[in-house]
């Protein structure tokens, strides 16, 4: 009894210490930066985890730089998957004294916009998100992903219709999309609507996997695809859609990645794959993120509408890299730029399914049914 | 509709038939196996994930394919082990120690490849091995048959030896006469001397073996790289493969096959332009009319036997 007693005072003293310590190292830091400068602090509130690739990495890559160019306190906060811790650490990091607070995505929306009516002081920044619905506070901004799918689709079709050496005869072209819902089914339009501005008589086939975290499906369902005549697919899929290329690099076919430099991912370790991926429609998350700050630290920063962030902003882009210059012929990238400052300009308009009638979006889909 | 039986008839389907399958047939022997030795091991799912993580990282850093592939299954049967060690000595739930199984491996995998590669989603920065596809030489040159049956990866053939290797071991061996003894009655099986915790021990190794393979398949032979949560699913569609074949080594393998087919035929026909949401839901459908089936006729037959012994009854009295 003794004995135990003992070691649970002797686990006790250690567990106060490890823990005072650790504390107090911690603040020790924050408050050295705190008193070196009165520079901005910018908090990034994940909801999720970083190393997607995607999204969070990129909104990460926009902290760095504000980080870096602006000089700002910044700190990376992974709130994880779990949707009911999102609310306490809002509240907690609104709380706190940070200037700015960032995060993004649909699903963070309706919390972000009711912890800012309680934190009028503060700036806050939703870098993804589609609802209208934004605080006077807020700066929101939804991607013109109709307008870089256009890109996609018409940089497709002129491939499927070039004699390049993986590409075929038939005037067919693939999508392979996560699921049948408007996120995705913006993608879809904008690509449909930019192959056929550029093939008129372009075919289209597309599969949904359901999920955006199988690529074995997204295999499947491109294998498919490919042996049915189609010979550049489309990936918006998530995880499902690494296994498109996969499929790809079997069928010795090309693909199109999404959100970030798919190509760029794969080089090095798989060189094969990566030259079938002629290129990615990018939302540039980075640039939106630090131009908000920036613009923000200059004072013209306007909050409190929904700020649509395409080509003319520079918000969406495709990945020109090296595999992009090397495999399309001069002809079709001089094509794809002009179409590009036609879109920026206003000249060409692209349709956006989101807030579009299912039966809308399904007549579409029947119109390039191969 | 011309379409669509040309879609259903030709080669290419049958053997995406038997590529789907494969991952679905590892998980429903593992979980056969275990089933048999009344330890029921739910762990599948998570352990297919490790020995897929664990292929992909040793076979990029050796260099060899053949080395993740036999790290990958010694990561399995570890992970068995360790289930087996928590669940049989310290008489943790088999259930719990499976879900904790499942939970370690969806959150632990992506911790590990975070370490090792730097990202969380997919070990694109790693150059992981595949293992190859098998050209049968007799087999390849048979009209119909050799497109479907040649050419599949290495693993796939395991599978479908494993399907025979389990059922000799099940019902001509000594041990596989102890390991359905100790599933149907283990106190029985105590009372004349059979090691009911070693036998268990060993049918949730082998279900971990199993596990692997298919884990190692998804990562290195279906697919060349890991991502996370990559299985998606197919260990519980293995457990439910295994549940549906009555727990019998044919009908596990059997059940397997209608889970794949099902699985290729929804993604045959999504270029058919039917709903997607409909055709999402095939693989359940056949899954129920299969269940259907055969409890119509399970209970025509204990009808019969019903009637049977009514018969004799009479004629007895």
């Amino acid at each position: 009894m003794k004995k135990a007693l003992s070691l649970l005072i002797v686990l006790t003293i250690i567990f106060v210490t490890a823990c005072s310590k650790d504390t107090s190292s911690g603040g020790n830091e924050s408050t050295a930066s705190n008193g070196a400068n009165d520079a901005l602090k910018v908090v990034l509130l994940i909801p999720g985890t970083l190393g997607d690739k995607s999204f969070f990495d990129a909104a990460n890559n926009g902290l760095n730089e504000i980080k870096q160019k602006l000089g700002a306190d910044t700190k990376v906060i992974e709130m994880g998957t779990d949707q009911t811790k999102w609310e306490p650490t809002f509240n907690d990091i609104a709380s706190q004294d940070w200037d700015v607070i960032i995060s993004g995505g649909s699903q963070i929306t309706e919390l972000m916009n009711s912890v800012a009516e309680k934190y009028q002081k503060k700036t806050f920044i939703n870098y993804d998100t589609d609802i209208n619905e934004v605080a006077s506070n807020v700066y929101a901004v939804s991607y013109a992903t109709n307008e870089i799918s256009f890109l996609a689709g018409a940089t497709a079709a002129l491939l499927s219709t070039s004699n390049l050496p993986h590409a075929n005869p038939e005037k067919e072209i693939g999508f392979v999309g996560g699921m049948d819902i408007p996120g995705i089914n913006a993608f879809l339009v904008g690509y449909i609507e930019g192959a056929k501005y550029v093939v008129p008589d372009i075919k289209v086939a597309i599969s949904y996997a359901g999920d955006f975290t199988n690529p074995g499906k997204g295999k499947e369902l491109s294998l498919l695809q490919y042996k049915s005549g189609v010979d550049v697919i489309f990936n918006v899929a998530g995880g499902t859609g690494l296994g498109v290329f996969d499929a790809a690099k079997d069928q010795k076919k090309y693909a199109i990645g999404v959100d970030s430099d798919q190509s760029a991912m794969m080089q090095g370790t798989d060189d094969e794959k990566a030259n079938l991926i002629v290129t990615s429609a990018i939302k540039k998350i980075d640039q939106v993120i630090f131009n908000a700050v920036k613009q923000m630290q200059a004072g013209t920063l306007t909050t409190g509408k929904l700020e649509i962030a395409g080509l003319k902003e520079d918000g969406v882009g495709l990945a020109e890299n090296n595999v992009y210059q090397n495999v399309l012929s001069e002809q079709i990238r001089t094509q794809i730029a002009d179409l590009k400052n036609k879109l920026a300009s206003g000249e060409i308009k692209v349709s956006n399914a989101m807030g579009m009638d299912t039966s809308k979006i399904d007549e579409i889909r029947q119109s390039v049914k191969p | 509709m011309n379409n669509f039986m040309h879609l259903l008839f030709s080669t290419d389907f049958a053997f995406s038939v038997l590529r789907v399958m494969t991952p679905i047939l590892f998980a429903a022997l593992g979980a056969l196996i275990s089933n048999k030795a009344g330890i029921v091991n739910i762990g599948l799912e998570g352990t297919m994930l490790v020995a897929a993580l664990t292929g992909v990282i040793t076979s990029a850093y050796s260099g060899s394919a053949w080395v993740g592939l036999l790290c990958a299954v010694l990561s399995g049967v570890i992970i068995a082990a360790l289930l087996g060690f928590f669940t049989l000595k310290f008489k943790t739930h088999i259930i719990l120690g499976g879900i904790a199984v499942n939970m370690f491996a969806s959150g632990g995998t992506v911790f590990i490849l975070y370490l090792v590669s730097g990202d969380k989603g997919a070990s694109t920065s790693l150059k992981s091995g595949v293992l190859p596809n098998l050209h049968i030489p007799l087999i390849q040159d048979i009209p119909v048959l050799g497109p479907i049956l040649s050419g599949h990866n290495v693993l796939t053939y395991v599978s479908l030896v494993a399907v025979a290797g389990l059922y000799y071991l099940l019902a001509k061996t000594p041990l596989g006469l102890q390991i359905r003894a100790v599933g149907e009655n283990p106190k029985a099986a105590q009372s004349v001397g059979v090691k009911v915790n070693r036998i268990q021990f060993i049918s949730l190794l082998i279900s971990g073996f199993f596990a692997s393979l298919g884990g190692a398949y998804m990562s290195m032979g279906y697919l060349s790289l890991f991502t996370r949560d990559m299985t998606a699913g197919r260990g519980w569609i293995g457990i439910a493969a295994e549940a549906v074949g009555r727990s019998t080594t044919i009908g596990t393998f059997l059940s397997a096959l209608l889970f794949g087919a099902a699985d290729a035929l929804a993604n045959a026909l999504q270029i058919l332009k039917l709903p997607a949401e409909l055709i999402g839901t095939t693989p359940y459908i056949v899954t129920v009319i299969a269940l259907m089936v055969y409890a119509i006729s399970e209970s025509k037959k204990k009808k019969r036997k019903l009637t049977k012994a009514k018969l004799k009854e009479t004629k007895s009295s």
